[in-house]
């Protein structure tokens, strides 16, 4: 569903992202762990067509990110780790406005609540304005939208830093969800934990090259965590 | 997906207080000029009215003193005698000439307030009929008075630049614009969104306020070439706001965060309304100057001092130059003041001449480098346009100008004629008359169709580079 073939990104000289190669079927969720800088963000940039490879392609359903930018965010839905929205309008209205561009404006009020109500936003909190949210609220408007879209592909930027314990846990089980319903799921995340939890797969980062790639259901937390680290001292 | 971006769009602009307060502004600023616009007509029209109440009393009264002296048979001194060509060419009989204001002359009140609208004339030298006009005017220029096309040209700009600048800007800097664009949707589906929405309310407020401002202060609809001339009013503010929305995307599509944008804007703001126009008709008045009035002046006063010595002299030149002028005992003649004054003042413009002429080949050399050099400021066009539309332009009144030239020519040969006659004028139905005939409507909508192409090329080139940039626009980092 989503694919990288040697994928590549240079900055101004500085090398972001190196030679990643890299499959997400339906149904994975693939965790890509790293420090600040491993390319982890490039990775989902790259796949979103935010920014432009240096060499390789970034394909989505088949298709090539860059030649059908439009048709490739058809399939896909992000989730940033900050996720902004129109503060002058309601969670409700926000939620209408991104499913409508995601091609949903057949959405319904009571379908367009009862997704908020699945993220776990508080149901008197849909017709307030968005600038008295905080930030776990929008992160949960933003999994709405993600969710309105029914999207095949999910690319998440962080999306539980900023999260209770609880909503991270919700969002866990969520991911769980979606993965069954067939979902490709691209996250990239600090949190080892959450990886070996959601994850199908885990992909270790460092300094723009995938270094490392494990499936889940052959490690440990402990493991996962002396692995991760051995990486990251070498 | 389009109507879902406008609405969305609406939403957020209408949920923000600014731009009801930025409407709010605009509304009570249109509304203020046009009042002014219409101010200025009216007190135009009424010192016309008084202009030609005046003369019609003055000429009523006069005929009846010719009554009254005829009756009498009474004795009068020659200056005041109503029946004495000279005297009455030179004042007694004088009459106005009026450039009537148009009927949407309230929505740009243009140069009419520098340019007279009206000339008293006799048969004194036509510079003194028609003291010269300039076409510098930097108080225009630069401030200009505050009527509609002052609002339009000066802060529809502002308006446009306050709700534009920040299009894209600010949706990345709060973080909007990569949710959006995660979407199945372009960067310049959503930039043409926006700008077609701000476009959309800005010209049904401008023209909307425009056009009730007009009705309340009484402007004829019905008019004879009032409604095509509002359609080009329209399209001149629709052409002059996108020009600014153009400019507003290009400078967006760099990538340049807002404060960035703000500034920059601002800069081709002053750059294009308030310096290109006054650093032009500086440097016309620099290149070309005129001869100062001073100059003039006194060349007129030598060369009057002058003819005055050689009075006979020039009498019996001016009757040779003038061999149909010859009546009865030529001797006689000679000694008659009026035919004198006549002549001398033949001698005295044929010697001024040169100052003049130099002064109006300059002027013309000045109005020929703004006509060329205008189509660096679209605010220059903008004006020249609208000036064109409101009928209180430069060309309508060289046109006037040049009529009431012909006319003043008219006026003295035929008051010439009466003296060298010796005839005795015994009422004024004779008297030369003038109708000022206005400017072919095809003509006026050339010249402003001139000047709207003016700002649609820049805007094009602007709105190119818009989308070409936009392919490029920085969406992260």
């Amino acid at each position: 569903m989503l694919e990288a073939v040697h994928l590549t990104k240079h900055y101004n000289g500085v090398t972001a992202l190196e030679d990643l190669t890299l499959r997400v079927n339906p149904g994975d969720v693939f965790c890509l762990l790293g420090a600040n800088g491993a390319g982890k963000t490039t990775t989902i940039n790259l796949f979103l067509n935010f920014v432009q490879p240096s060499s390789g392609t970034a394909r989505i359903n088949g298709l090539d990110v860059t030649e059908q930018s439009l048709e490739t965010k058809k399939y896909l839905a992000y989730i940033p780790e900050t996720v902004m929205l129109y503060k002058n309008l309601t969670g409700l209205e926000n939620l209408e406005y991104f499913s409508a561009l995601a091609g949903r404006s057949d959405c319904t009020r009571v379908q367009l609540l009862d997704f908020l109500k699945q993220v776990g936003l508080q149901p008197e909190a849909a017709d307030q304005r968005v600038g008295t949210y905080s930030k776990g609220m929008r992160q949960k408007v933003g999994i709405a939208i993600a969710l309105a879209k029914n999207a095949r592909a999910l690319l998440l930027d962080e999306p539980t830093s900023g999260l209770d314990p609880k909503a991270a846990n919700e969002f866990s089980a969520l991911l769980a969800r979606l993965s069954q319903d067939g979902v490709a799921v691209l996250m990239a995340t600090h949190d080892l934990f959450r990886a070996k939890e959601s994850g199908t797969r885990v992909g270790i980062m460092r300094q723009g090259k995938l270094v490392r790639t494990l499936e889940t259901t052959e490690v440990g937390h402990a493991d996962l965590e002396r692995i991760y680290l051995e990486h990251m001292h070498d | 997906m389009l109507a879902t971006l406008l609405r969305h769009d609406w939403r957020s602009l209408s949920a923000d207080a600014s731009i009801w307060v930025v409407i709010g502004v605009f509304a009570a600023a249109i509304g203020y000029g046009t009042i002014n616009g219409a101010r200025w007509v009216a007190f135009q029209q009424d010192a016309i009215s008084e202009a030609r109440a005046e003369e019609r009393e003055r000429l009523e009264r006069h005929e009846t003193a010719i009554v009254r002296i005829n009756r009498e048979n009474a004795t009068i001194s020659a200056f005041a005698d109503p029946r004495n060509p000279d005297a009455v060419g030179r004042s007694l009989g004088a009459r106005y000439v009026v450039l009537p204001p148009t009927p949407l002359a309230p929505l740009a009140v243009g140069q009419s307030d520098l340019l007279p609208s009206y000339f008293k004339i006799t048969t004194d030298a036509r510079e003194t009929v028609l003291a010269a006009t300039e076409i510098e005017n930097p108080h225009r220029l630069l401030t200009g008075r505050f009527d509609l096309a002052f609002v339009l040209i000066y802060l529809y700009p502002l308006l446009i630049l306050a709700l534009t600048y920040n299009l894209l800007s600010s949706e990345k800097e709060q973080g909007t614009l990569v949710l959006a664009l995660s979407q199945p949707i372009s960067l310049r589906t959503l930039v043409a969104a926006k700008v077609l929405l701000r476009f959309t309310v800005f010209l049904a407020a401008v023209v909307g306020l425009a056009l009730l401002a007009s009705l309340i202060i009484g402007v004829d609809l019905g008019a004879p070439g009032v409604l095509p001339r509002l359609a080009f009013w329209a399209a001149a503010v629709a052409g002059y706001g996108l020009f600014w929305f153009a400019a507003a995307v290009a400078v967006s599509a760099l990538g340049k965060p807002s404060a960035t944008n703000a500034m920059v804007l601002a800069g081709v703001w002053l750059a294009l309304v308030v310096l290109v126009p006054s650093l032009l008709s500086m440097a016309a008045t620099a290149i070309y100057p005129v001869p100062s009035r001073v100059e003039m002046i006194q060349a007129t006063r030598v060369a009057s001092d002058e003819a005055n010595a050689e009075g006979s002299k020039l009498l019996a030149q001016y009757y040779e130059d003038h061999p149909e002028l010859v009546t009865g005992d030529a001797q006689q003649a000679m000694n008659d003041f009026n035919l004198v004054r006549v002549a001398v003042a033949a001698e005295v413009e044929r010697r001024v001449r040169p100052v003049l002429d130099r002064y109006s080949q300059q002027l013309t050399a000045q109005q020929q480098i703004v006509a060329r050099a205008r189509f660096l400021s679209p605010a220059i066009l903008m004006q020249d346009a609208l000036n064109d539309i409101a009928g209180t332009g430069a060309a309508r009144h060289r046109a006037f100008v040049q009529q009431v030239e012909q006319y003043h020519e008219r006026w003295r040969a035929h008051f010439v004629r009466l003296i060298f006659e010796k005839a005795r004028l015994e009422d004024y139905s004779g008297l030369p008359r003038f109708a000022f005939e206005d400017e072919e409507t095809g003509a006026v909508s050339r010249r402003v169709a001139g000047s709207l192409a003016g700002v649609a090329v820049p805007t094009v080139l602007l709105a190119v580079f818009a989308f070409v940039r936009l392919r490029r626009y920085p969406l992260v980092g």
